[in-house]
């Protein structure tokens, strides 16, 4: 018997709501039936996740899609927690955006400090024909080839035709584009996408006489949202029509002071709650609409640790990026390779209740010409199952038959080298 | 990177002078304001900490002439009548009427002596809007702003300096009159540059800068600790002569195969495959019922 999932698996709540009304086909009919995902999820530049079905779109930034899992899953937020000026976290949302601009989704981009379409005009050029770039992995050779010099390293021969350790993080299929950093893309290319800018002193900010916990600026930057998404068609409950897009939204320095916000300026700020209730009304938003947003916040500033944490949780996806510059790192031989780090703070929790983590810790950030690339800081042990080693299961079995058993040869078995 | 601040060769932007108690960054803001005069640039100073007669009396022999002094220091909260200039004046219309009114030519340099004041007494994210809207209108050029940073708590420093295109923060050196000047610049890209130099200002408030101390310290104590070479004094052989050398190169050892043979080993042959797989957009993963046996 076969179970034919109507609803498409579109956003990430609407997924699970309709679920159960899945409708069973009559008896009568064969049980052979090629499961095939529904049309709708034929948008450009979005894929489903190979781990859980959620549409996903590309960051822009191919390492970081591997870290969040393929890369964000379409109406979640990823909070990008700023370095200290700014650079590397401005970038990550110029890649965010510049890949909406080559998928075509729609953009919307609200900034208080810098006007949105200087944001735009600043949009790394993407490689359109980069065959070059995406290099298979490196074909391994013999380390006694003619040109090796003399001090190779002798290695026992089994090793020597193992690949090389990659350090950086790649997925096996390509997902999202590469940008050139030192050239801007063109206008032709950024005026084709549609963009709703929000630029906060250019926005008249009514001042509501009720009293709320949310700052002005917030509201009127959820309340542009909300329209945008209910006019251009955005909303799932909105009905299934051929042309469904995707719209993206970039945020920029949402809790600096130019929002209006004192969350940076004390430790108890007045309007403390301000930019946690924008984010939770923010996420419900999204959940319910065919949209993915990148929220950047200066959190180096915000002097509440407390109010940095439930941020945090109000946000799918955290990141947080540390750059060496102006610290004592700078000039740490470790780091010499890098930019800075990257930290994950949150992972997203997607109709599940354990979520997929990152493998590794320790990660460091590189921005290349071509390429914003997020290594592992270290080369990670050997965890793998074929690593000649006891688990712990086993191990705690043994020393039960051995307890039981006293000295008996099955609990020698294992401790035999 | 001090001296092409000071030559003012930037198209434009905010800087902050950070000082402590410890050293005073007035005399660095006042070489700031003699530049911008010698340059024949309008400069408009909003004075709160030091009286109009101190400031022109430090600044003597320059084109004062250039200089406009909103006072507020006689009355900076509007106690009395007729306050020239209060704290809650600061805001871009009353700043923009204030300038535009004396240099209706060009761009001004505006000099906030100091930006701790406005702080104290205003809200911090309105005197931050208030200062990215100057800096992006186009009635000044450069606004330079003196801040006590330790008057303040860590947040606020942090926000301001955060709008700041360059910060200079001044501690005192080592000898009398030097004094050590950190330099923070962002560039419009994005780039970031750092410098520490060691400076003194002069009677006529020209800045010398006497060197650039980045890590002297350290880098000179680095050589002599590579000098103690521990292979020095050894009771064994540790070197190979180039006779020795060539021996140990042709003994063979063991279990070291030729290339051809290495190869075989390691390279499989022609008949076996390996699998590769690349997920597709009909690719059906279901956790949930991967035998599709259960009603769900």
């Amino acid at each position: 018997m076969s179970v034919t999932r109507v609803t498409a698996s579109m956003a990430a709540p609407a997924n699970r709501v309709s679920k159960p009304s899945g409708e069973r086909l009559p008896f009568n009919t064969t049980s052979f039936q090629k499961k095939t995902r529904s049309k709708l999820l034929s948008i450009p530049g979005t894929r489903p996740s190979v781990q859980n079905g959620q549409l996903l779109v590309s960051t822009g930034v191919t390492s970081l899609d591997y870290l969040l899992g393929g890369g964000l899953a379409v109406g979640t937020v990823l909070l990008i927690e700023e370095d200290r000026y700014d650079s590397y976290s401005r970038m990550i949302l110029k890649y965010f955006l510049a890949e909406g601009v080559v998928c075509r989704h729609e953009l919307f981009v609200a900034a208080a400090q810098d006007n949105p379409t200087d944001i735009l005009q600043e949009l790394p050029d993407p490689i359109l024909d980069d065959v070059a770039i995406h290099k298979p992995v490196e074909q391994p050779r013999l380390s006694c080839e003619p040109h090796d010099s003399l001090d190779a390293m002798k290695i026992a021969w089994r090793y020597q035709n193992l690949p090389k350790v990659q350090s950086a993080l790649a997925s096996s299929s390509r997902f999202g584009h590469y940008y050139d950093v030192s050239k801007t893309m063109e206008p032709e290319i950024r005026q084709a996408a549609k963009c709703h800018p929000f630029y906060l002193p250019e926005h008249p900010t009514q001042s509501s006489p009720t009293h709320s916990p949310m700052l002005e600026s917030y509201s009127a930057l959820l309340k542009s949202l909300e329209d945008v998404i209910h006019r251009e068609g955005f909303d799932v409950a909105t009905p299934m029509s051929n042309s469904r897009n995707i719209l993206r939204i970039g945020l920029h320095s949402l809790g600096s002071a130019l929002w209006g916000d004192d969350l940076c300026c004390h430790d108890n700020p007045r309007h403390g709650h301000a930019l946690a209730t924008f984010l939770y009304g923010l996420r419900a938003l999204l959940r319910s609409s065919l949209a993915v947003a990148v929220v950047t916040v200066p959190s180096h500033l915000i002097q509440n640790r407390a109010l940095m944490g439930s941020i945090t949780r109000l946000c799918d996806n955290a990141i947080a990026l540390e750059s060496f510059k102006g610290s004592e790192r700078e000039t740490n031989p470790l780091y010499k390779d890098y930019h800075g780090l990257l930290h994950v703070r949150q992972v997203p929790h997607l109709n599940c209740l354990v979520s997929q983590l990152p493998d590794h810790k320790d990660l460091a950030f590189k921005l290349k010409r071509k390429q914003f690339s997020i290594e592992r800081l270290h080369l990670p042990p050997d965890l793998s199952e074929t690593v000649s080693r006891v688990s712990r299961g086993e191990l705690a079995g043994a020393t039960m038959v051995a307890s039981a058993c006293g000295s008996g040869t099955s609990g020698n078995k294992h401790l035999d080298f | 990177m001090l001296p092409e601040l000071l030559q003012g060769t930037d198209a434009g932007g905010f800087l902050i002078i950070q000082d402590s108690v410890n050293y005073s960054g007035r005399h660095l803001l006042w070489s700031f304001i003699n530049a911008a005069l010698n340059r024949e640039e309008a400069v408009h100073v909003l004075g709160f900490e030091v009286s109009e007669e101190e400031l022109k009396d430090g600044l003597k022999g320059s084109h004062i002439q250039r200089l406009h002094f909103h006072d507020a220091y006689t009355d900076p909260l509007g106690w009395t009548d007729q306050p020239a200039f209060t704290v809650h004046q600061f805001c871009l219309e009353k700043l923009t009427h204030l300038i535009k009114q004396t240099s209706q030519h060009k761009p001004a340099t505006l000099v906030i002596d100091s930006l701790s004041w406005i702080l104290r007494h205003r809200c911090p994210p309105d005197v931050c809007k208030t200062l990215q809207q100057l800096k992006k209108g186009g009635a000044v050029r450069v606004i330079i702003g003196l801040l006590h940073a330790d008057m303040h708590q860590r947040g606020i420093v942090g926000s301001v300096c955060h709008l700041a295109s360059s910060v200079i923060t001044v501690a005192p050196g080592m000898k009398g009159d030097e004094a050590v000047a950190k330099t923070t610049k962002r560039s419009k890209s994005g780039k970031v540059m750092q410098e520490e130099a060691i400076f003194c200002i002069k009677e006529d408030l020209t800045v010398v800068v006497q060197s650039k101390p980045s890590h002297l310290g350290s880098r000179q104590t680095d050589p002599e600790e590579q000098e103690t070479d521990p292979t020095a004094n050894l009771t064994f052989n540790l070197r190979l002569s180039d006779t020795e050398r060539k021996a140990k190169e042709k003994l063979a050892l063991p279990f070291v195969f030729s290339k051809e043979k290495k190869s075989a080993l390691l390279h499989s042959g022609p008949g076996s495959g390996r699998i590769l797989y690349e997920p597709d957009a009909n690719d059906d993963y279901d956790q949930e019922d991967p035998d599709d046996d259960l009603d769900v």
